[in-house]
């Protein structure tokens, strides 16, 4: 067998360049036009309660599509995290409106349901070796089902009837809004967090032996484990985590609205897939990451609140959003070949 | 003229001359055996046979008729049956047996749109029979053992009317009585005009269902005639040609302390379970041909695979359970699928190498890039890969490079025991050479290597004492230095380890006579 050394990289053409070149700064472009177009059409979208606003609905979908990242890393998926967020804004409510809780339990509760549903999925997908889209869809639909069976269908909000004929007892309280819809700095408080979250999980996953490790067993799992990785417990803490941002994503959702809706997180999964997705190709990375994840949800962001602004309904933004998501896995998908 | 005969058949693959004008013939009612080393066209005459690679140049005679397949329906419509080794690529594991049978002359016959499915259940079944299954015909494929799949493909083989029959590696997967059923149903059928082309490495049950032998080397007949007046040793020296010289050996010592041991190792593919033991600084051959259950062996040694049994290391003994627990005892695999069980592809060759070094490199979990980058540059140089760089991304390395990353990842670990599973598999000689020489300052550097290999001339040379494992089970503990390369392929191919060794110095001095 007489190969190469190192196979050698056409550089004569430079059409492959330019290709290359566009597809580690494409999201970039994107973003710049999407944001210069929109700039252009819209009197409103460059004011700052604009940028605020797009900021703070960035800080939620970035918090899930962290999660979302940690199950790719290892070559997972986990689809149940729209209904854990969902599942998160209700349990901090009702922390809150029916159970008088201060702002301790209203934080821990949602945290512990998202890590107990990461749990369950990786049961399902790490010790009984389902196929994680199946498992985490089937989780996706029961955790659903559990918070609209507590709640009854309704959402919990500020003095709300109770069926005994009262009222709820309690109320959002400023320290649990403040996630929200507090500023620090002038800067909203759910971005600062999202900033934070979003640097200690690119250090941790660039620069720490366990962030190595979880690449590790995405990348060949079989070599992973031949090289001594426990694949098992890395799997199950990636839905651990995915469950724990999901959830932390639930809180600053229910902050923000002030009330507990039902289903609230359900369009989030989309969005946050779609997020990672494009992450994958942001300066050239081609694997899941959490910098790019970020840019993924600034380009979904801006270009939904702009959509919205052109008065385009909801229901045909997921048209643009499902050919973003095509558009994104078929960039990470040409990249690999 | 009534038989089948290949005549003046070559075959050519880019430069490499793989037949050299080989004749070869089979009647109906005899079994033909076709024998030869790895690589000595064996399987390029038999796809050529099958319709499915066109020779260079040959005439494939068969019945009287000249024919030229282009494909292996073709070869399929004129009466030959191919029973090929990787059985389960022949059947569809979810549909019954009958439909399995039928399956052929369902896709390429046109028929009617209905099907008969009592018609197809009663043929089934009779086809069944005659090669003595006593299987419902509706059972599912995948219920069914691996011996009575093999019957299945030869009932399917015989239900498109084959006459000739390519048989390849038959028992490679068979228990003994197994292998007793199989031959009691060749002789049957035989005795109903079908001829048989028996493949096989298994020389012994050569002997004992062949009529006629036919072996190969290199591309060219070397042998041809009656199976039952040649002696064992002599087809084992017809296989492996001019008796070959050992390179040079400089003869080894290792420590006289028992550094590893494994006891009850079941191989889960054949049921056996396997003892074995390996001295402080010594290199232990597996030898074993494709198929003899090495690589299940050393994948149960690392407890890759669910097995039983118990390991002792330096006097400690353990029980597994996975790779983690293994390796953190000190044992490690370079497994045979380099790409797919060894490395990380589109990762640097830095974060291949480091990947046990991790704990060491780190403080608080934090990973010091520059302790790493020195640590991955000192393993690069030592082990002399090329390009001398550890950013190279790994995907990117030649075969031979890919594989001292492999190695070199466990180099700087508490790793006591190597286990190397066909180390050279796809790399180039220089490579080899190197790998050679790092398996040997392993040994010398006091830890023990045990060293899985098909390649007999390899293990010879880089072994200090050698297993032969045949069908799961490791039959012998020889000294390298005391076998030759004719009596390891004759003793991996079934042959009496008992007898004294001296009727096989005896039998090659006899070949020499015959010859000269």
């Amino acid at each position: 067998m007489s190969q190469p050394a190192v196979s050698t990289t056409p550089s004569k053409n430079t059409a492959p360049s330019i290709l290359e070149w566009l597809y580690k700064h494409g999201t970039l472009l994107a973003i710049l036009a999407v944001i210069t177009y929109f700039g252009i059409t819209q009197d409103r979208f460059f004011t700052y309660e604009n940028f605020s606003d797009i900021l703070r609905s960035i800080s939620i979908v970035t918090l899930v599509a962290i999660g979302i990242t940690f199950s790719l890393i290892v070559d997972g998926f986990d689809l149940s995290v729209g209904s854990t967020v969902s599942l998160a804004t209700i349990a901090s409510a009702a922390a809150l409106v029916l159970y008088r809780q201060e702002i301790f339990i209203t934080l821990l509760v949602p945290l512990l349901l998202g890590i107990a549903v990461g749990l369950l999925n990786s049961l399902l997908i790490v010790k009984f070796k389902l196929p994680d889209l199946l498992a985490t869809l089937a989780t996706m639909y029961a955790i659903n089902g559990v918070q609209l069976t507590y709640t009854k269908g309704f959402s919990i909000y500020n003095d709300m009837p109770l069926p005994d004929g009262g009222t709820a007892p309690g109320k959002f309280i400023p320290s649990f809004l403040f996630i929200g819809q507090g500023e620090l700095f002038g800067i909203p408080f759910s971005v600062l967090l999202m900033l934070f979250v979003v640097m200690a999980a690119h250090l941790f996953l660039t620069y720490t032996k366990p962030g190595r490790l979880f690449y590790l067993t995405g990348e060949n799992r079989e070599a992973a484990r031949l090289s001594g990785i426990p694949v098992n417990r890395y799997r199950t803490y990636a839905y651990v985590i995915s469950g724990f941002f999901a959830a932390l994503g639930g809180i600053v959702l229910a902050s923000r609205i002030g009330t507990g809706q039902v289903s609230a997180g359900a369009s989030l999964l989309m969005d946050s897939v779609a997020a990672a997705y494009i992450g994958f190709s942001v300066f050239g990375a081609g694997k899941p990451n959490v910098i790019g994840t970020l840019f993924g949800s600034i380009l979904m962001g801006v270009l939904l609140n702009g959509l919205t602004m052109a008065n385009v309904p909801y229901y045909a933004q997921d048209i643009i959003k499902g050919v973003i998501l095509v558009g994104a896995l078929a960039l990470s998908h040409w990249q690999k070949k | 003229m009534n038989g089948l005969s290949m005549r003046g058949m070559e075959k050519s693959f880019g430069a490499v001359r793989v037949l050299d004008g080989v004749d070869f013939d089979v009647r109906p009612g005899e079994v033909h055996a076709l024998l030869g080393m790895n690589g000595a066209g064996k399987s390029t005459l038999m796809n050529i046979l099958a319709g499915a690679v066109p020779p260079d140049a040959g005439t494939i005679t068969i019945d009287g008729t000249i024919y030229t397949f282009s494909s292996p329906l073709d070869a399929k419509r004129a009466g030959i049956g191919f029973v090929v080794q990787e059985i389960d690529t022949a059947l569809f594991p979810g549909l019954p047996i009958y439909e399995n049978v039928a399956a052929d002359e369902f896709v390429h016959v046109k028929q009617r749109p209905i099907r008969s499915l009592r018609h197809e259940k009663e043929r089934a079944a009779a086809l069944l029979r005659r090669v003595g299954l006593s299987l419902p015909p509706t059972k599912l494929v995948r219920d069914c053992s691996l011996h009575e799949k093999q019957l299945i493909v030869l009932a399917k083989v015989l239900s498109s009317n084959a006459r000739y029959i390519i048989l390849d590696e038959p028992t490679a997967a068979l228990s003994e009585a197994e292998t007793r059923r199989l031959f009691a149903i060749i002789t049957e059928l035989k005795q109903q005009g079908v001829g048989f082309i028996y493949i096989s490495h298994k020389l012994k049950e050569v002997q004992e269902i062949a009529d006629r032998l036919t072996i190969l080397r290199d591309g060219r007949v070397v042998y041809h005639g009656g199976a039952r007046s040649l002696p064992l040793e002599d087809i084992v020296l017809h296989m492996t040609g001019t008796k070959r010289t050992a390179a040079a050996k400089q003869t080894r010592t290792y420590r006289s302390d028992i550094a590893f041991a494994a006891r009850g190792m079941l191989i889960d593919k054949t049921g056996t379970t396997i003892d074995l033991y390996a001295h402080r600084g010594e290199i232990v051959g597996i030898a074993g041909l494709v198929g003899a259950g090495k690589t299940e062996l050393a994948e149960s040694l690392i407890a890759h695979r669910n097995t039983s049994g118990e390991w002792e290391m330096d006097g400690r003994r353990y029980v597994f359970s996975s790779p983690y627990e293994a390796i953190d005892a000190g044992l490690c695999l370079i497994p045979e699928e380099r790409r797919k069980q060894g490395l990380f592809l589109p990762e640097s060759v830095k974060t291949n190498l480091t990947v046990r070094l991790l704990s060491r490199l780190s403080r608080w979990q934090w990973i010091s890039r520059a302790k790493e980058a020195a640590e991955a540059d000192g393993l690069v140089r030592s082990l002399g890969v090329h390009p001398p760089s550890s950013t190279t991304v790994v995907r990117h390395l030649s075969g031979g490079n890919q594989q001292k990353v492999v190695i070199g990842k466990w180099l700087n670990t508490n790793a006591r025991v190597f286990l190397f599973d066909e180390p050279t598999k796809g790399i180039d000689v220089h490579a080899k050479q190197e790998v050679f020489s790092i398996i040997r300052s392993l040994a010398d550097e006091g830890k023990t290597v045990l060293y899985f290999s098909s390649e007999f001339q390899e293990l010879l040379d880089i072994c200090d004492t050698i297993y032969v494992m045949v069908d799961g089970r490791l039959l012998a503990r020889l000294p390298a230095a005391e076998l030759t390369y004719e009596q390891l392929v004759y003793y991996c191919s079934g042959g009496e380890i008992h007898e004294p060794a001296s009727r096989f110095h005896n039998a090659i001095e006899k070949h020499g006579a015959v010859h000269s």
